[in-house]
């Protein structure tokens, strides 16, 4: 078989090198003649006819990112000529995917491919690394933990790495999931004890991922686990520990709004349901065992040992999922909302935990009550459960999203969780007025729109026009801002704001996706494969995103999508194909597969 | 009445300088940080979207962008970055372009070359008929006095004649505008006692310019330097006017010029070169949001009138040290720069020292009237428009 190859490109800020493809090209067995035609020839049939000819073709390759576009010339061409049109192969650079980092080599396996005569899609199939059936999920939120019991259903052993004391993550600090108004904590903390209990699943929890090494299939993960001073099997959670511990320290999980012990249980759903010590706040293991150390003493159990040291654990495991999640945006860059500044100027997180019954006020939504600290003689606000509960509240959409400043994304649960704070408010506290500003309300999901139509209908003044400002005026909060359906701009006094703050990355995100090695958008999220052909697997093979830390969604989207993944994980399991993609595929092996396909 | 939609006009603005209009997704941040829109001028954003839906019949009868001054607090705050602040910019040059009939404001405005070559052209055209009058009438060696190169009341002559032709054109233009909006732009009618009543506002807003003041009053800064700099510099630009229109023999004339005279040019020399200098240099490093993007008309109204502040007084010390031959040259590259500078006043963001005032005089005037109309109809309305 005498084989021709012409490049003739389309686009001209192609990533591929044509000069060193078509070098490799020329050494390919049988080939004759290659010719670089360059960026949309005007192709003489005549002439392409008589090259034929002359060089006696009787196969023909066009290669090119659009390649199809020439094909009737060369159709003519090989006609005229007298070789067969049937024997015109394509090798597409834009249709096979050579365009990312590794193009050229992607480049000369579609090449490669077209001279032997075999489809591309037949030879370029991801996989081929055996797969150990152990699954390392890295982040115990509602994405973790679904994914987590899916395939620990299926009877696959799952190692969940959460970095914090408990495992429930953001879903377990809502007090309501929009749009049914659910109660967030009776959907999740069902699945965190199964997971708890689960004998497929082992948990790590004040743990990090060190380092990732191997290759699809076959990863050696280093994991550090972070002391936590309490032993898990014999803590009873009796409470009597954190009863005598001095220290007090803002609460994480609360969002700040209250105070907890150094010795604590985050609350009191904790899976694992034991207490545990914040090294970093104790003053016995802050002195070095000099001081303190009551809550051994009073421990029934004898169960808290605050000399236990760091563990490293060293597991191997065949595919990871990351469900890593979110956090807010830092609003206090964004100065003209006043947040910091004013007191009763409130992130949703921060609302998120007072309305919730589990809260410091025990659901009821108050107002900051200012008290005198007894240490430093300060004023300070807290949320009082005796406190007066707001008149009139602003609710700001946008902050921080949507916003080339800040986020250019839109963060996508705002306006949603918005409404239902709306709701909350109303539900709460009787006659509150709740002004919402927004700029554009989606409400995309399933009853999301009658969801916002029933918070319109309750009596919310939905107000469309952003707000540029939070200012304070004879102690109370001015709210300004610009009524675009009424056509005027408006200045309400409220009592309370609370701002729907946008979405970033987790912090540990960046650092993780250097680990494993695996890309990040320009926002910082992490990058899928292909957003709609395959929204779950990144560019490393074996290595799967869920939840927030791919992009913003709501609950019902992460869950779906942890569900997903655990299906791709299950799927490498039993295929029998192995894991890998396409760029861990070498030029020779592409070569070599090719040849051992028969095309009839 | 229907209202005519030109699709191509947010095109067409940009060549005036709005390009990031059609990224505006009409939030209001912009009105509601803007210092100067209030229940019935509400702006920017509404321009921003009258812009956006190509509405050129409406936008050529509204004052909004006159109510502007440009202190770029919309645009630090803008989400979208669609720059309001520049959008009203444009729009007032846009408006420039619209009020003057003869279409040479609009060919400056959109094209750079035009501008530059009409300038450089008459500038020249200057040069040479000033030198060849010099050589025939007088003596290159005289500044002053009967055999001067250049008579001061040649000059004198000159200036009246070559001001009343632009003041013509100022005028025409400014009876457009009165038209335009007020007349095609409000649908009440004005009672002539409301013109008589609002008439200080001209005096007012031209010698103060106080509502350039209110655009840092938000910001908490207690003195606002681009208006302090914009202030002095139109006061020394207007002293200069008047003392070259009027006094233009007693400036040039004699060794003993009055102390008043002197006074008042060594004065606005001074606003003159410091609000020159303040604005290039902020043009150059761009340190606030307003001087990031300039137009290439910005650019030529500072950079001449620097010229001929420079020209000016180097003239003036020449003629006092005795080198009355440098002096007579430089007078004549000093005419080369003034005498393009005053025929782009009608055509130029220069005019804006007519339509300021004017459009703070209307603006107050349709307000009041809308106040009027409201009263008698609705007491309880907030506002129709």
């Amino acid at each position: 078989m005498r084989i021709g190859i012409f490049f003739c490109q389309i686009d001209n800020g192609l990533k591929i090198n044509i000069d060193s493809v078509a070098k490799y090209a020329a050494n390919l067995q049988e080939v004759e003649i290659v010719q670089i035609l360059g960026v949309k020839p005007r192709i003489n049939i005549d002439q392409l006819a008589e090259t034929i000819k002359v060089n006696q073709l009787n196969r023909i390759v066009i290669a090119g990112d659009i390649p199809g576009y020439f094909k009737p010339l060369f159709t003519k061409a090989a006609a005229t000529a007298g070789c067969n049109p049937e024997e015109i192969w394509l090798a597409s650079f834009n249709e096979h995917g050579a365009s990312g980092e590794d193009a050229n080599e992607r480049a000369k396996a579609i090449i490669a491919c077209a001279t032997m005569g075999v489809p591309f899609s037949l030879v370029a199939v991801g996989g081929g690394n055996p797969v150990n059936h152990t699954t390392l999920v890295i982040g115990g939120g509602i994405a973790g933990i679904q994914a987590s019991l899916e395939i620990a259903n299926a009877g696959k052993l799952v190692y969940l790495v959460e970095q914090n004391g408990t495992i429930g993550g953001h879903m377990a600090m809502f007090d309501k999931t929009f749009p049914t108004l659910d109660c967030a904590a009776c959907i999740l903390t069902p699945k965190m004890v199964s997971v708890g209990q689960h004998e497929k699943i082992k948990l790590l929890t004040n743990s990090k991922v060190v380092s990732v090494s191997g290759k699809p299939g076959t990863y050696r993960v280093k994991i550090r686990q972070r002391p936590r001073y309490v032993d898990i099997e014999s803590c009873i959670a009796c409470g009597l520990c954190s009863e005598v511990c001095p220290v007090k320290v803002p609460s994480e999980f609360d969002e700040g709004i209250s105070l907890r012990k150094a010795i604590y249980i985050p609350f009191p759903q904790a899976v694992p349901n034991s207490y545990l010590v914040d090294g970093e706040n104790c003053t016995y293991i802050q002195s070095g065992g000099q001081k303190c150390g009551v809550c051994i003493k009073k421990c029934p159990k004898e169960c808290i040992h605050l000399d236990e040291e760091e563990k490293t654990i060293d597991i191997e495991v065949g595919n990871i999922i990351i469900a890593t999640g979110y956090e807010l945006l830092d609003i206090r860059k964004i100065e003209q909302y006043g947040y910091g500044i004013y007191p009763n100027v409130l992130t949703s997180l921060e609302f998120e935990r007072l309305t919730n019954a589990s809260g410091s006020t025990g659901g009821r939504i108050v107002m900051k009550s200012k008290r005198i600290n007894k240490k430093t003689q300060e004023e300070e606000w807290y949320f009082s459960p005796e406190g007066i509960p707001p008149r009139n509240v602003a609710l700001i959409h946008c902050v921080g999203s949507r916003n080339k400043k800040y986020n250019r994304y839109c963060s996508r649960v705002c306006c949603m969780y918005s409404l239902k704070f709306a709701h909350l408010l109303r539900e709460k506290i009787p006659n509150v007025n709740v002004y919402e500003f927004y700029i554009d309300m989606r409400a995309f999901g399933k009853g999301y729109e009658e969801f916002a139509d029933r918070i319109r209908q309750e009596g919310t003044f939905i107000v469309r026009g952003h707000t540029a400002s939070v200012s304070m005026k004879d102690g109370e909060l001015i709210v300004k801002g610009e009524d675009i359906f009424h056509d005027r701009l408006v200045e309400f006094k409220v009592d309370m704001v609370i701002l729907a703050v946008g979405l970033v990355p987790a912090k540990g995100t960046e650092e993780l996706s250097r680990i494993l090695g695996i890309s990040r958008d320009r926002d910082g999220w992490l990058s899928e494969l292909d957003y709609n052909g395959n929204p779950t697997d990144t560019d490393r093979g074996g290595i799967y995103v869920a939840g927030m830390c791919q992009a913003p969604k709501d609950i019902p989207d992460t869950v779906a999508q942890a569900s997903a993944v655990a299906a791709g994980v299950l799927r490498s399991h039993t295929s029998g194909l192995g894991v890998g993609n396409l760029s861990s595929i070498s030029l020779t092996e592409f070569e070599k597969r090719a040849k051992n396909i028969k095309i009839k | 009445m229907a209202i005519r939609v030109n699709p191509g006009f947010i095109d067409e603005l940009d060549r005036y300088g709005a390009e990031d209009v059609q990224l505006c997704y009409q939030c209001g941040d912009c009105s509601t940080v803007c210092p100067h829109a209030d229940e019935y001028y509400k702006f920017p954003r509404k321009s921003l979207r009258q812009l956006q839906m190509g509405l050129e019949q409406k936008i050529e009868t509204t004052l909004e962008p006159w109510l502007c001054y440009y202190c770029g607090q919309c645009s630090e705050q803008c989400p979208r970055e669609a720059d309001p602040g520049e959008t009203m910019m444009s729009l007032r040059r846009w408006l420039i372009g619209v009020y003057d009939f003869t279409g040479i404001a609009r060919q400056f405005f959109k094209s750079k070359t035009s501008e530059i070559l009409t300038i450089v052209i008459i500038g020249l055209l200057t040069g040479g008929f000033f030198l060849f009058y010099g050589f025939q009438h007088g003596n290159i060696h005289i500044y002053d006095g009967k055999d001067a190169f250049l008579n001061s009341s040649f000059i004198h002559h000159f200036d009246l004649s070559f001001g009343l032709i632009l003041l013509v054109f100022l005028l025409i233009n400014s009876v457009r505008m009165w038209y335009f909006t007020m007349i095609k732009g409000t649908p009440l009618k004005i009672p002539w006692w409301m013109y008589l009543k609002e008439i200080y506002q001209l005096p007012w807003h031209f010698f103060t310019q106080k509502r350039y003041a209110e655009c840092e009053v938000k910001r908490g800064h207690k003195v606002y330097m681009p208006w302090i700099l914009h202030l002095g510099l139109m006061l020394g630009y207007v002293t200069m006017l008047i003392l070259v229109m009027v006094f233009i023999e007693q400036l040039q004339y004699g060794p003993e010029i009055r102390w008043q005279v002197h006074f008042f040019g060594y004065l606005a020399s001074l606003g003159l070169i410091a609000g020159t200098v303040y604005f290039i240099r902020n043009r150059f490093i761009k340190n606030y949001i307003q001087y990031k993007k300039s137009h290439s008309t910005d650019w030529v109204f500072v950079v001449l009138l620097f010229f001929i502040v420079i020209t000016g007084i180097a003239q003036h010390i020449f003629h006092r040290t005795g080198f009355y031959e440098i002096a007579n040259y430089i007078y004549v590259a000093h005419l080369m720069f003034v005498v393009p500078w005053l025929f782009r006043m009608p055509f130029s963001k220069w005019s804006h020292l007519v339509y300021r005032p004017l459009a703070m005089y209307f603006a107050t005037i349709r307000k009041e009237t809308l106040k009027r109309q409201e009263k008698l109809t609705n007491p309880y309305a907030l506002s129709i428009k």
